[in-house]
């Protein structure tokens, strides 16, 4: 099974749909990961937010270190199968597919 | 029907345990009905009768402690003369905070005070609050010590439905979904304890709900809106109790003869409109109910089918104002502040907006379109908008209104509502337009489209949508152009406009935190805007409506807080409503409620530091152009707005 994990920043409705304008981002990605979840059997997603999940950032240890040393500008960080593929910025649907196909994959900073 | 005495003894099997588990009572309504009279005398009667009795108020103002004359405060405390009887206030305010905290502080460790600070402004939000009131009740659902438990106010539906999602949250948390309410994991803990908390409010031989009203339409509305809303989630209403009716001896004239007779076709129509088990009554004391004599005669007609002591020569501390002449005659006149009203009603060069704001059942509707139409007679080019769903400013009028402006029959005045369908529909539009071009851009992804779609659209179903809907069309309103004046029947309550000032703050965090999603919301800009009119006191006047009584009061004097608090928006008039009319009601009752009128307006002008402007109770609400011109007559500085083409006098 591959787990893919997005650990972001504290927000109050990560699907991007919530106040004056849609955020375009977290659209994409939420649809994303819905379709991903669709198209890999054994695929689990998660998303951690420091909103709501900030049990998850002061459980995992690494991406707790991550955070304290780069401070909150690191996030979203993407990871599949505890390997970081992604830091600063959202992957698209392909580049997740293409991270999920190769996992584990190279660190990409 | 039901006879009185068969409706008493139904009255009190609603109430009284009939088990050997604890039972819990639940009052819901208004403020300002008498729920906390009815549930302190509930109280009281059920330890009377030897049941183990808690009565808990989550009142943020709550005024059992003048009500029993003792302090009670957060803790359980015994009430003096009354065995098996403790009560307890909960400030739901410091509960919300205290979940606030308990949230935010595992953050600490990892976020900048800064980015504290937007999480922080995020949980202050109305669904938090909710959670928070929620967990009050939940705490005391578990009271084995007790025979049962009174509380003198009720989730509502829609915290209810909030509080369901437990048995959703697992579905929500795996994709990590839009929990609009806050730490997902830490409610996870609760998850049990929630849901045995639902199941005991739907179990109707544990939960007894009653609703509290006063005889009048709107009033038994709002109850009947509440209680459908209970039923859709299998909560049944056990019990309506009418409020405050006028008693039928001190009515000796037309005035209240007319008064006490509309009451009591209320109360007939309730009796057979409202599906509860039991109805009950009980009527308008001169003075207000406090002490254990008073609670007990309240208690004896509520549950023991007696008849009510009015005892007119209660006479209140009446001549202490120095505003009541010796025949008890009360001068309300010189209370209010006619220059300074028509200071701030009279518009400048640019649109005036003015907001009459209030709790329901206050009269706002009508005092704000009485304004609107003295300020069209007086020529100037206005606009009359509720934002209130329950409001029928077609009713007051006698002409349509609807979603777009359109005139109301005299030149100069034209009226609109927001139609939350309408609104909502227009928002999803403009979303999913949005979302759908968004995709249009980007053609080489392996992404369903379709599907992306299909989701957000479901998202919109959340609401916080028609929240966001009906702020939309709110802001929109503020570019009709052509307009002199806005009237605006009912204003956004601060955190609605802490909603419309995030997009900015998100812009911030957004900068702080992830560098790309830098880009502000596109109607930052434009909310910014009509922010910063509504915080200005020369283009915007906020008025808080109300009725010289205490919960009115303490409610009306807490949003304005919250205004100010939130926003920084300062209120800049106060009207008093329903003041009794010196040429009716010429007997001791009456002049003990004019006295207890003066005393509260008193302090309204003492808590608000704004002009005062009085308005009449009248027989009848006044429907039409000529009755609303009419009123506005009687009503402080509406008389005397300058005119439109009168030379501007104010230096700018």
């Amino acid at each position: 099974m591959t787990e893919l994990t997005l650990y972001e920043e504290a927000m109050c409705c990560s699907t991007g749909v919530c106040g004056p304008d849609p955020d375009d981002e977290l659209v994409e990605v939420s649809a994303a990961l819905d379709q991903l979840e669709d198209a890999f059997d054994d695929l689990e997603v998660t998303r951690a937010n420091m909103q709501h999940n900030i049990d998850q950032f002061l459980e995992t240890q690494w991406i707790y270190d991550r955070v304290q040393e780069d401070g909150p500008s690191i996030l979203p960080i993407t990871v599949v199968d505890d390997e970081i593929v992604a830091e600063g910025e959202y992957l698209s649907y392909d580049e997740l597919t293409a991270a999920i196909d190769e996992s584990p994959a190279p660190q990409e900073a | 029907m039901a006879q009185s005495q068969s409706t008493a003894t139904s009255a009190r099997d609603v109430v009284e345990p009939s088990s050997d588990e604890t039972e819990f009572v639940f009052f819901s309504g208004k403020g300002g009905v008498g729920k906390s009279t009815v549930s302190c005398a509930t109280a009281t009667w059920l330890a009377d009768n030897d049941y183990e009795t808690l009565l808990v108020t989550t009142d943020p103002a709550p005024n059992l402690s003048d009500i029993f004359g003792q302090d009670i405060g957060h803790e359980v405390t015994a009430i003096d003369g009354v065995g098996n009887l403790s009560a307890i206030e909960i400030d739901p305010d410091t509960a919300a905070e205290e979940y606030r905290q308990e949230t935010i502080e595992p953050m600490r460790e990892l976020l900048g005070e800064e980015e504290i600070q937007t999480v922080e402004e995020q949980l202050n939000s109305p669904c938090v609050e909710e959670i928070a009131a929620f967990d009050n009740f939940v705490d005391f659902m578990d009271s084995p010590e007790y025979d049962v438990v009174v509380f003198d106010t009720a989730p509502t539906g829609h915290t209810i439905r909030l509080m369901e999602l437990p048995s959703d949250w697992n579905a929500e948390l795996e994709k990590g979904g839009s929990t609009c309410i806050g730490p997902a994991a830490s409610m996870e803990d609760k998850k049990q304890d929630y849901e045995r908390a639902i199941d005991t409010l739907q179990d109707d031989e544990r939960t007894s709900f009653a609703f509290v009203g006063k005889p009048e339409d709107s009033s038994i509305d709002e109850v009947e809106r509440s209680a459908s809303d209970l039923a859709d989630l299998g909560i049944e209403s056990q019990l309506l109790v009418l409020n405050g009716y006028l008693p039928e001896s001190v009515c000796d004239d037309p005035f209240f003869e007319g008064k006490r007779a509309d009451e009591q076709a209320v109360v007939e129509r309730a009796r057979e409109e409202f599906d509860a088990d039991a109805t009950a009554t009980y009527p308008l004391q001169p003075g207000e109910i406090a002490g254990l004599d008073l609670l007990a005669d309240v208690g004896g007609v509520l549950y023991d089918g007696r008849e009510a002591t009015v005892d007119v020569g209660a006479a209140t501390d009446a001549e202490e104002t120095g505003r009541v002449d010796a025949d008890g005659a009360v001068d309300f006149d010189s209370m209010a502040d006619p220059n300074a009203v028509v200071d701030q009603l009279t518009p400048g060069e640019e649109t005036q907006y003015l907001f009459f704001t209030g709790k329901g059942g206050v009269g706002k509707s009508t005092i704000a379109s009485t304004a609107a139409t003295k300020l069209a007679e007086a020529g100037h080019e206005t606009l009359v908008v509720t934002t209130d769903p329950a409001a029928h400013l077609e009713d007051i009028f006698g002409e349509p209104v609807g979603h777009e402006p359109t005139s109301v029959g005299r030149e100069n005045l034209d009226a609109a509502r927001i139609d939350q369908e309408k609104a909502l529909a227009e928002y999803r539009e403009q979303v999913l337009d949005h979302v759908t071009e968004m995709y249009a851009d980007k053609e080489d992804t392996q992404i369903d489209v379709d599907a992306a779609i299909a989701n957000v659209e479901e998202e919109l179903e959340s609401p916080c949508a028609e929240e966001m809907a009906a702020l939309e069309k709110f802001v929109s309103y503020f570019d009709e152009d052509g307009y002199d004046v806005v009237v605006f029947d009912t204003a956004p309550t601060g955190h609605t406009l802490r909603l419309l000032e995030l997009p900015s703050d998100w812009k911030g965090f957004m900068d702080l935190g992830s560098l790309t999603k830098g880009a502000a919301p596109a109607k930052g800009d434009q909310y910014d805007e009509v922010i910063e009119t509504m915080k200005d006191p020369e283009r915007s006047t906020f008025a808080f409506v109300m009725y010289p009584e205490y919960t009115p009061m303490m409610e009306a004097y807490r949003a304005a807080a919250d205004l100010e608090d939130q926003v920084g928006i300062e209120t800049s008039l106060v009207v008093a409503n329903y003041l009794l009319p010196e040429e009716y009601g010429d007997n001791a009752f009456f002049a003990n409620r004019r006295a207890q009128q003066a005393r509260y307006l008193e302090e309204i002008r003492d808590r608000f530091d704004a002009p005062l402007m009085s308005a009449p109770l009248r027989q009848d609400e006044p429907i039409g152009l000529d009755e609303l011109s009419a009123f506005g007559e009687e009503i402080t500085g509406l008389a005397d707005i300058t005119e439109a083409d009168a030379p501007e006098v104010t230096p700018s």
